[in-house]
């Protein structure tokens, strides 16, 4: 079957069979490879993508289920070669180590942000939840998306200013 | 790399040469600075390229058939009805690479592929490899393989294995290696001590569980005779070694390229997919890609090892460790792996950063049906912090003493011995951690409240 979707902003008419995950559709048939996979469960976060505005886990979604949604990875994330903000403030955090889990989590701490510009501790923790690193102990990755609501403040009085 | 046929790539780290500060030393580029991790742009991105991020054109997918019982010698294997499954190019069995040997990190103990009338001896063991155009016929084909085996008695239990009726998992003995310690006049120093506090203590397996699967692409260059692997490795040169002599290739016929790595912890020290998929890239000719599923990669892949710990400690009435008798009991799993190495070094450090005069240990890693316990983060250490620091704490309560001046009056200084005799003549901050430790979390004396 013949489903089209929204990825990144680029409209893709792509042949699925009803069992093709949109794991595998990103990551193959597009070949947005940044999209991991860490347990095929729906469980660790490392194949989050931001489907229709809501953070979902691709590895459970069935391909035709994508039909006409609107998604976006890790790949868009970044406008014309310039990092968003939350990219930006991974790096300079220190909240990258191995970086399995990192697209992921970039894309929930983008999602929370969106949602919520002035988040505490408790909320970073709680939007981050869907997502497990195995490296760092989180501290940092906490930090990071805190870093980001920071700058994105700015970011957003300067515009507000112009 | 250049070749006609496939268009491949090498994907290895280009990050090592960026490092760079113009104009300065070596060390001052780096050493008191805060410095961007170089990789890390990549990472946020989703550029950064990982063991499964690699797929050439042409390239054909992998799956392993495993065992069907932990402990069983395999009678028959039939891929007649695999073999029709649309789309396998290749199933491979123990009868089509008689001349490829075992494989392991210290001792060589694990087949590549298990062969009739050979023993199973955990649920990851490789019976057949099925190379397919895709993952689909790969998996239909896999599980399309009937296998007749004779079973065994199933041994879970370290204790279970060390007994004399106990089946021989392995042909020289459950037992894979012991090791002594023995410092000092243990049994005058149990003789002088006021309190004695014996004690058993058990740890549990653990995966390391890195986000990342076992996951890896090889191509056979045939106009060189040199195997590229695309795969993660803890041990580039040993794992390149292993592989040679389990193919009966020279070193410079396997090349191993590391791509960026998603975790590893100790888990990525073994052999994983490298052989399985150096063998079905020199077979066809073509890239093959071979990737767990986590599932997979909990059943067959390394684990830390549950240790069984008895310790038995004397100390003098003001609160003085006199003597120290451990014993380690490792549950190792179907292989050596690690274990040899692991299992002792967590009795060596037995009595942790406490200083003890006269000391006496034994450890055995042991041979069970149990996945094969390998490296995690401490390499046994762990295990032996958890029973000594219990010890110290159930120690304390009997002194009546608060268990942090009991802790600060025994651990090692400058000059001090450790258990294997190593001299401490650098730096050693055990008491000062304890002190900055009281002091941060307003230490009361251990009071019950």
């Amino acid at each position: 079957m013949q489903i089209t979707l929204r990825v990144n902003g680029e409209e893709r008419t792509l042949d699925v069979t009803p069992y093709t995950r949109l794991l595998d559709l990103i990551r193959e048939d597009l070949g947005l490879t940044g999209v991991k996979e860490g347990c095929g469960k729906g469980e660790c976060g490392a194949c989050t993508v931001i489907m229709n505005g809501e953070l979902t886990a691709s590895c459970l979604v069935p391909a035709p289920q994508a039909d006409g949604a609107e998604i976006l990875t890790i790949e868009g994330l970044a406008a014309d070669g310039k990092l968003d903000p939350i990219q930006e403030s991974f790096i300079e955090a220190g909240a990258v180590q191995c970086g399995f889990c990192i697209p992921g989590m970039v894309l929930a701490g983008k999602r929370l942000l969106d949602e919520n510009p002035n988040p505490n501790e408790e909320d970073v923790r709680y939007g981050l939840s869907g997502n497990i690193c195995r490296c760092t102990g989180y501290a940092k990755i906490i930090d990071a998306v805190m870093m980001a609501a920071d700058k994105l403040k700015v970011e957003g009085s300067v515009n507000n200013g112009e | 790399m250049a070749n006609n046929k496939y268009d491949v790539k090498d994907y290895y780290c280009k990050h090592t040469t960026r490092c760079t500060v113009e104009g300065e030393k070596k060390s001052k580029r780096f050493v008191g600075r805060n410095v961007l991790k170089a990789d890390a742009e990549d990472k946020v991105t989703g550029e950064a390229v990982y063991p499964n991020d690699i797929t050439f054109e042409d390239t054909l997918y992998l799956k392993v058939k495993r065992a069907v019982h932990p402990h069983a010698f395999l009678k028959d294997i039939d891929i007649s009805e695999a073999k029709k499954v649309k789309g396998v190019v290749d199933i491979i069995t123990a009868e089509d690479i008689p001349e490829v040997r075992k494989f392991g990190l210290i001792i060589r103990d694990q087949p590549v592929l298990v062969g009739i009338g050979e023993k199973m001896r955990y649920m990851g063991d490789a019976l057949a490899v099925v190379v397919a155009e895709n993952k689909e016929a790969a998996i239909k084909a896999r599980d399309l393989i009937k296998v007749k085996v004779e079973k065994l008695e199933i041994i879970t239990n370290p204790f279970r294995a060390m007994e004399d009726d106990a089946p021989d998992i392995h042909p020289d003995g459950n037992i894979l290696i012991t090791h002594n310690l023995d410092r000092g006049d243990v049994e005058a120093a149990f003789a002088e001590s006021d309190i004695i506090v014996e004690k058993k203590y058990q740890t549990q397996f653990i995966d390391q569980l890195p986000m990342q699967n076992e996951a890896g692409t090889a191509f056979y260059d045939e106009k060189k005779g040199i195997v590229n692997i695309w795969a993660a490795t803890q041990w580039l040169h040993d794992t390149q070694a292993d592989i040679a002599q389990s193919l009966r290739l020279a070193k410079g016929q396997v090349r191993i390229i590391q791509p960026t790595i998603g975790g590893a912890f100790g888990k990525k020290e073994d052999v994983s997919v490298h052989i399985h998929l150096a063998i079905a890239a020199i077979r066809t000719g073509r890239p093959v890609k071979f990737t767990y599923t986590r599932e997979e990669s909990m059943i067959t892949q390394s684990k830390r090892h549950p240790i069984t710990i008895y310790n038995k400690t004397g100390v003098s009435k003001d609160g003085y460790l006199k003597a120290w008798e451990t014993k380690f009991i490792g549950d190792t799993g179907a292989y050596a792996s690690s274990g040899p190495a692991v299992v002792h070094k967590g009795m060596y450090h037995a009595t942790g950063p406490y200083d003890v005069a006269n000391i006496r240990g034994i450890s055995h890693a042991v041979y069970t049906n149990n996945t094969y316990c390998g490296a995690m983060r401490g390499f046994g250490t762990t295990q032996g912090a958890f029973a000594y620091e219990s010890q110290m704490d159930i120690l304390a309560e009997k002194l009546e003493m608060d268990p942090a001046q009991f802790r600060l009056q025994n651990v090692y200084h400058i000059g001090s011995s450790t258990p294997n005799g190593q001299q401490l003549n650098h730096s050693v901050n055990a008491e000062e951690t304890i002190k900055r430790v009281m002091e941060l979390s307003g230490w009361k004396g251990g009071q019950k409240e």
